[in-house]
C-alpha cells in the first residue's frame, strides 16, 4: 500500500471517531501501524492473539470508546468465538479493518492465501456479520464513515475487507 | 477457601468499581450478593479478561475488577503476555481456582489440578503481583489491599469446588439489558454520552 493511501486510511478512521484501535500486525496493511502510533487521538494497543483484539476492543466500545479491530483476516478464524459472543451476543459495535488475504481482488494472492480468501466472506456471513469490500481509496472517507455509523446502529461488528490497492 | 465467602467479601467493598465475570458459577453467585449497577455480567468464558482489560484502557481512572475462573483462562492463556505488557494499574483479576470444570457436570479436572500453575504463569508473562491465594485470610489481606493499589493485580484463588451456584437462583437478566444498565450507568457517572447509545 502506498505511504499515501496508508495516512488516508487513518485519517478516515480518525474522522469516523475511531480512537482506540487493537491490532496483530500482518503484511498488507501494516504502514498504517506506524502512523497510528505516533498519533495521540488513537489509543492503540498490541496484543497477541484477533480474540482478545476483539475482546479488548469491546470493553473499551462499553467504556465509550470509539473501537476499531485491525487484523488480517485470518484472524477472523481465530476470533470467531469472541466476535460471535461478545460481538453479536452481546451487542457490540466494532469496526474490523480486515486484510483480505487471497481474495479475488488481492494483488498479492497466491496459494498460499487463496483458501483463507475464498472462506473468509462465508464464515462473516455464517457470524451475522456485515462487510464491504474496498478495492481503492477513492471514497475511503464516506465508506468509513458509514461502517461505523453501521455498527453502532446495528450494536454489531461490521467488517471492512481490504484488497486492491491497499494489497499492492 | 470458598469462592461465595471471597466474593461476599468483595461485594461489601463495592462502590463505583466496574467488575466482570465471565461464565461460570461465580457469575450466579456474584449476581445474588451484588446489584451494583457496574456490574457487567458477561456470559461466556474466555471473554471476562479481555473485556475488562479494554474498559480498564478506556477508563483509567476507575478500578476494573475481573472475577474469572481457572478454566476460562485456560481458554485464553494469550491474555496474560497482553497484561503483561500493557499492564493496566486500574485493573485487578480474581482467578477463583476450583482446578475442575464444574459446570460440566462431570467435575473434570482443569490442567490447574494437574501441574499448570497459573499464578507463575502470569508472572512469567510480565504480570510482578501475580501470586496464589490458598486461605480466606490472605483473600482479606493481599485480595482485597489490591483494590486500593495503583497496580495491575492477578489473584488466584484457590477454591474448593462448590455446588451452592445450583441452589442459588439464576441472574434473570438479559445480556442486552445488563448492558444498557452497566453503559447508562457509566454515562451517568462519567457524565458523557457514548457514541453507540441512543439516537432512537
Amino acid at each position: 500500500m502506498k505511504q499515501e493511501l496508508a495516512q488516508k486510511l487513518v485519517q478516515s478512521l480518525k474522522d469516523a471517531g475511531v480512537n482506540f484501535v487493537t491490532y496483530l500486525p500482518e503484511t498488507r496493511l501494516s504502514q498504517i501501524v506506524p502512523l497510528m502510533r505516533d498519533d495521540r487521538e488513537i489509543d492503540l494497543i498490541a496484543v497477541a492473539n484477533e480474540s482478545e483484539a476483539v475482546t479488548i476492543a469491546a470493553g473499551a466500545t462499553l467504556g465509550g470508546k470509539q473501537a476499531a479491530v485491525y487484523m488480517e483476516n485470518t484472524g477472523i478464524f481465530v476470533s470467531c468465538y469472541s466476535l460471535l459472543t461478545v460481538g453479536r451476543q452481546l451487542g457490540v459495535p466494532l469496526l474490523l479493518v480486515v486484510a483480505y488475504l487471497g481474495g479475488v481482488a488481492d494483488l498479492r494472492n497466491s496459494f498460499l492465501y487463496a483458501t483463507i480468501g475464498r472462506h473468509s466472506i462465508p464464515v462473516l456471513d455464517g457470524l451475522g456479520i456485515d462487510h464491504q469490500v474496498l478495492v481503492d481509496g477513492d471514497k475511503l472517507e464516506t465508506q468509513i464513515k458509514d461502517a461505523m455509523r453501521a455498527a453502532n446502529s446495528l450494536r454489531s461488528p461490521y467488517a471492512l475487507l481490504f484488497a486492491g490497492e491497499f494489497s499492492e | 477457601m470458598i469462592r461465595y465467602e471471597c466474593l461476599e467479601l468483595l461485594a461489601s467493598k463495592i462502590s463505583d468499581q466496574l467488575v466482570v465475570t465471565s461464565q461460570s458459577g461465580q457469575r450466579i453467585e456474584w449476581s445474588h450478593l451484588s446489584r451494583h449497577e457496574g456490574n457487567l455480567l458477561v456470559g461466556m468464558m474466555g471473554c471476562a479478561i479481555g473485556v475488562a482489560t479494554g474498559l480498564a484502557l478506556a477508563l483509567p481512572h476507575r478500578k476494573v475488577i475481573a472475577l474469572d475462573s481457572d478454566g476460562s483462562v485456560l481458554l485464553s492463556l494469550f491474555n496474560l503476555a497482553t497484561l503483561g505488557n500493557l499492564q493496566p494499574k486500574n485493573l485487578v483479576v480474581y482467578v477463583f481456582d476450583n482446578g475442575v470444570y464444574s459446570g460440566s457436570r462431570i467435575s473434570y479436572p482443569t490442567a490447574t489440578s494437574g501441574n499448570t500453575d497459573l499464578a507463575s504463569m502470569a508472572r512469567a508473562a510480565g504480570i510482578k503481583n501475580a501470586q496464589t491465594i490458598g486461605a480466606f485470610e490472605e483473600f482479606k489481606k493481599a485480595g482485597i489491599e489490591a483494590l486500593g493499589k495503583s497496580e495491575l493485580g492477578f489473584f488466584v484463588c484457590k477454591v474448593e469446588e462448590s455446588l451452592l451456584h445450583r441452589e442459588i437462583p439464576r441472574p434473570v437478566t438479559d445480556l442486552a439489558e445488563n448492558k444498557y444498565t452497566f453503559v447508562r450507568y457509566l454515562e451517568r457517572t462519567e457524565k458523557k454520552t457514548f457514541p453507540f447509545v441512543g439516537r432512537g
